[in-house]
């Protein structure tokens, strides 16, 4: 494991042989699939979502995609070839559980009935969780205060350390529009902690 | 610090150990909860097996599908309208034994009123004619009754060409077969028959008389089609028996010509006795008529042995309208009922 966290990244071409076991429904491979891509895929929902009980759901629900597509997976990449070499299967997921997260959001948001706030976070979510962990309340409510997407491009290269070209891959953007975006989420998240800062 | 150096630099990224970095720093994640792997494991396997892939519609859902096929539908009635259009109009339709009914009539079935056939404008002007007479010309001439214009004599003849042709064709190939007939003859009954060069050599001097034959039976047929148009152009209506009956001839000569012909469908011994039931004056008559008709040939340069071979049919038995060029010519006939020997074998 890295300094940051990170789980080692597999040889070259092991990701096709791990999709290929999937494929097989091996448990034994999903469990291995578990072990290695949990972790970063937990951090990313949770950072984006607040809730652990929900950033876990999220997690199960990326994995389990990962069994359904197994199959197609190892079929486009099979092991052993070129395509097999360049399959990463820790992107997949990343973009599997980004994806989710904001969709969890927007939902969120169409039942709420109410926007997210671009500055200030006055959900419950967000004050319950200010109330209950004062330690790093104020940094939740930085990061949980921008928009979906901006609050994904600062997780993905924060917090996951992705470039950002791999970054605007999880978010099925071109690089202009990820920067463009990162830019905007970057601005924003200095005038929240000025502001925070200001109100202290 | 202008507005866009502001910009700028709030957009920087977050340089590591600054106040914000600390603070983001400080979003602590909790672990996943104990027994993550296998609650996912049970769940794989509670998980129904994916359904198969549907078909692919091409990029688009079912939806998108639909407004293909609408289009695709669309597209085929337009030019499937199109064509149908064209075709009405160009009349393809009609040469196909589809009736198209005209707008008037269609407005007619709708409203349930006749149609009423509008009158001949009188003063629509009147059709200009033809600019080039040759598709007038080119019509086909039909014969009433007797023959008093230069079309019609002009057909006349141009079916009597064609009669002629094909009977010309028809004896020439007769010719040929009795050849080879009498050939076959002769080669079964153990007789000499000729060498490869005395029958080409034979051909060929058939072949020369029989053009110069035709020669003189076209300058006859050319005088005597010229005679018949300066009659047709003095005003004068021919009938079918001025155009098959030599004109220049008297009665006597036609009736003489006639009893010839009859003489030469007989046999050799009938023609004999009907020789010798004559009256003398007219068997001598006869037969100076025929030592006339041979002198001239001679005098033409025609071997009398080569003029027409003896089993020609005569013009006259056949069907059709007889060319009056083609009775000219009898065959030559000894009038003691000597037939013209045959051709050189």
């Amino acid at each position: 494991m890295t300094a940051s966290g990170e789980p080692s990244r597999p040889p070259v071409g092991d990701d096709a042989a791990l999709a290929a076991r999937l494929a097989a429904r091996d448990p034994a491979a999903l469990r291995e699939a578990i072990a290695r891509y949990a972790g970063p895929l937990h951090r990313i929902a949770f950072r984006m979502i607040g809730d652990p009980h929900e950033a876990e759901d999220i997690v199960q629900e990326a994995c389990l995609r990962l069994w359904d597509h197994a199959p197609r997976l190892a079929a486009r990449h099979p092991a052993g070839t070129p395509a097999g070499a360049s399959l990463r299967l820790s992107g997949w997921l990343k973009r599997v559980a980004t994806n989710l997260a904001i969709d969890r959001l927007r939902a969120a948001r169409r039942l709420s009935g109410e926007d997210v706030p671009e500055r200030a976070d006055e959900a419950p979510l967000a004050d319950a969780r200010i109330e209950t962990d004062e330690r790093d309340a104020g940094t939740r409510a930085l990061v949980l205060a921008l928009p979906e997407r901006q609050r994904a491009a600062i997780v993905l290269t924060y917090y996951e350390e992705l470039s950002n070209a791999d970054a605007a891959a999880a978010m099925d953007m071109n690089i202009k529009a990820f920067e463009s975006l990162l830019h905007r989420a970057r601005a924003g998240l200095r005038q929240a902690f000025a502001a925070q800062g200001d109100a202290r | 610090m202008s507005a866009t150096d502001h910009d700028r630099e709030q957009g920087a990224p977050i340089a590591p150990g600054s106040a914000l970095a600390r603070a983001l720093d400080a979003y602590a994640v909790p672990d996943l909860s104990d027994g993550f792997a296998d609650r996912v494991l049970a769940a794989a396997e509670a998980r129904p097996s994916p359904l198969p892939d549907l078909r692919r519609t091409g990029g688009g859902g079912g939806g998108a599908g639909r407004w293909r096929l609408g289009r695709r539908i669309a597209i085929g009635v337009t030019c499937f309208g199109a064509l149908a259009t064209a075709a009405a109009a160009s009349g393809l339709l009609e040469r196909a034994g589809l009736p198209v009914p005209s707008p008037e009539r269609v407005w007619a079935s709708l409203s349930g009123k006749e149609i009423v056939p509008q009158p001949v404008a009188a003063s629509a002007p009147a059709a200009p004619p033809p600019a080039d007479p040759a598709p007038v010309a080119l019509a086909p001439v039909r014969i009433e009754g007797a023959i008093d214009t230069p079309e019609e004599l002009a057909e006349a003849f141009r079916r009597i060409d064609e009669v002629r042709k094909g009977r010309m064709e028809q004896r020439r190939a007769l010719i040929d077969r009795r050849i080879a007939e009498e050939l076959e003859r002769r080669r079964a009954a153990g007789l000499p028959v000729p060498t490869p060069e005395e029958e080409a050599s034979a051909r060929a001097r058939m072949e020369e008389a029989r053009s110069r034959r035709e020669g003189l039976i076209a300058e006859r047929i050319a005088r005597r089609r010229a005679e018949l148009e300066g009659r047709v152009e003095a005003g004068e209506a021919l009938t079918r028996e001025d155009i098959f009956r030599p004109l220049r001839e008297d009665r006597r000569a036609l009736e003489r010509r006639e009893r010839i012909e009859r003489l030469q469908r007989m046999t050799p011994e009938q023609r004999r006795d009907a020789l010798r039931r004559l009256p003398p004056e007219q068997r001598r008559e006869l037969m100076e008529a025929w030592r006339a008709r041979r002198e001239a040939r001679l005098r033409e340069g025609v071997p009398a042995s080569v003029d027409v071979p003896a089993p020609e049919q005569p013009a006259s038995e056949t069907d059709g309208p007889a060319a009056p060029e083609a009775q000219e010519s009898p065959a030559p006939l000894s009038p003691y009922g000597t037939q013209t020997p045959e051709p050189p074998r």
